[in-house]
């Protein structure tokens, strides 16, 4: 086996995925329900203001009637609600992401595209593929160790290939320009407004923001645990700014990031009464740090 | 019962691995002609171009709103929550919506099925706001500008028959 098919089939926990299957299929009705509600809202906008996608002019998707766009709703949410209990993990996994995908055709098909989406998506199509995964596993998989990469490996090209977008689009002196500033003026709010009477402060934000869309691919090289909780954490900390700014927040790329993070060491550490720390066998991942004590 | 931490790693089958890496060089390929090549319609694989257009320092700043008129008489500012667009999604759509103001009665259309209760818009005003800018700051000067607006026919008389 060479190193690149190593390196996207590397073995992973079973819990970790078994973990991050029951946060993304949760976050499917907050999504739907509260978060990105304004899908729903398609239901009553005429079907002559449907501007359709490619994708759904290849697959020929229906017209966002208002009856369709209830029926995959809620067909969204209860299938997720069942996919959240792990059971049939590959025929519910398939069916959550076809209608999900179903659901995100009904919400950029009217005129805007938003990119928020495509590492939660890239999760959706995976996670069936790693089939049973429960909890209480012990053992690695390679199955499980390709979806997580791919996850992973979305969640970076979403930063990577914006920089690639704000060259094509905007040109090198995108920095330079004041995008922000026209975001903050169209959407700040009272945490950012202040920010509009000091000029150079948003376009130093435009460097250190296109500069970090750059340097993304750093992301895969977090092997460790504990380098990965860190990366998560910076990300996760960009995103809480930005929402405080201008109220944009990437929420399911948020949660897609989720899956690079060591959720098996919690069930360790809620293990660990049972036996004393010093008898606990090595952590299984190979290159881990030792737990922490 | 399982024993402790040492449980056997699960390995992929050849063809297990090679169509697993067959998908993710397909999805990594369409995702980098869309970068490239492809615009918004290619979604999920379009650009990720969010915030990728350049401002000007001393370009004006543009927002969209709809307005609208309702059948009392009283004019009023409609958010996105009751017309089932997003100011994007106006936006996105804006050339159009110019080029044949007659659509606006399809917002009308979709205020009345999500405001049952409040009288009907006969009026529609897609409604352009530039904000002046001079080296990245704001003047605080602005204009507002209706670029597209559709009125509902008079209520027709009985029909002669």
């Amino acid at each position: 086996m060479n190193r690149v098919a190593r390196w996207w089939t590397e073995p992973m926990p079973l819990a970790r995925v078994a973990a991050f299957r029951v946060l993304a299929y949760l976050f499917i009705p907050i999504d739907v329900l509260l978060t990105t509600s304004w899908v729903a809202w398609h239901a009553d906008v005429p079907t002559d203001l449907y501007q359709p996608l490619i994708v759904g002019e290849l697959l020929n998707l229906p017209l966002p009637t208002s009856a369709f766009v209830v029926g995959v709703k809620w067909s969204l949410v209860v299938a997720a609600l069942l996919a959240a209990t792990g059971r049939a993990p590959r025929l519910l996994g398939v069916v959550v992401f076809l209608l999900y995908f179903e659901w995100m055709v009904i919400a950029m098909s009217y005129g805007k595209v938003d990119h928020d989406r495509f590492a939660f998506l890239v999760a959706l199509a995976v996670l069936p593929t790693v089939g049973a995964a429960r909890w209480g596993d012990r053992a690695r998989s390679e199955a499980a160790g390709w979806a997580l990469r791919c996850v992973q490996v979305a969640v970076m090209l979403t930063y990577f290939l914006a920089a690639w977008a704000k060259v094509r689009f905007g040109g090198w002196d995108w920095v330079t320009g004041a995008t922000l500033t026209r975001a903050v003026i169209r959407r700040g709010t009272a945490l950012a407004d202040w920010t509009l009477d000091v000029p150079n402060l948003l376009v130093g934000a435009q460097w250190l923001l296109f500069s970090l869309e750059l340097l993304s691919p750093l992301i895969l090289l977090a092997r460790s645990d504990r380098a990965r909780v860190a990366v998560v954490g910076l990300l996760v900390g960009f995103h809480v700014v930005t929402y405080a700014g201008i109220t944009i927040v990437f929420l399911p790329h948020v949660v897609a990031m989720l899956s690079m993070l060591p959720w098996e060491r919690l069930r360790r550490a809620s293990a660990a009464p049972v036996a004393p720390a010093y008898a606990l066998p090595p952590a299984p991942l190979a290159g881990a740090p030792p737990a922490n004590a | 019962m399982r024993g402790p931490g040492v449980d056997q790693d699960s390995t992929l089958g050849q063809p297990g691995r090679t169509v697993r890496l067959l998908a993710a060089a397909v999805v990594l390929a369409l995702t980098a002609v869309g970068t490239v090549w492809a615009q918004d319609s290619a979604f999920p694989v379009g650009p990720f171009r969010m915030y990728s257009t350049r401002s000007g320092p001393d370009t004006v700043v543009k927002s969209t709103r709809v307005d609208g008129v309702n059948a009392l008489g009283d004019r009023i500012p409609i958010d996105e929550s009751e017309t089932g667009l997003r100011r994007a999604e106006i936006e996105g759509q804006l050339g159009r919506l110019v080029a044949d103001p007659t659509l606006l009665a399809l917002i009308a259309e979709s205020y009345a099925r999500r405001n049952p209760d409040r009288p009907p818009l006969t009026r529609v005003e897609i409604v352009v706001r530039r904000d002046d800018l001079r080296g990245g700051v704001r003047t605080g000067e602005f204009t507002d500008t209706v670029t597209a607006a559709w009125d509902a026919e008079p209520v027709a008389a009985e029909p002669v028959s």
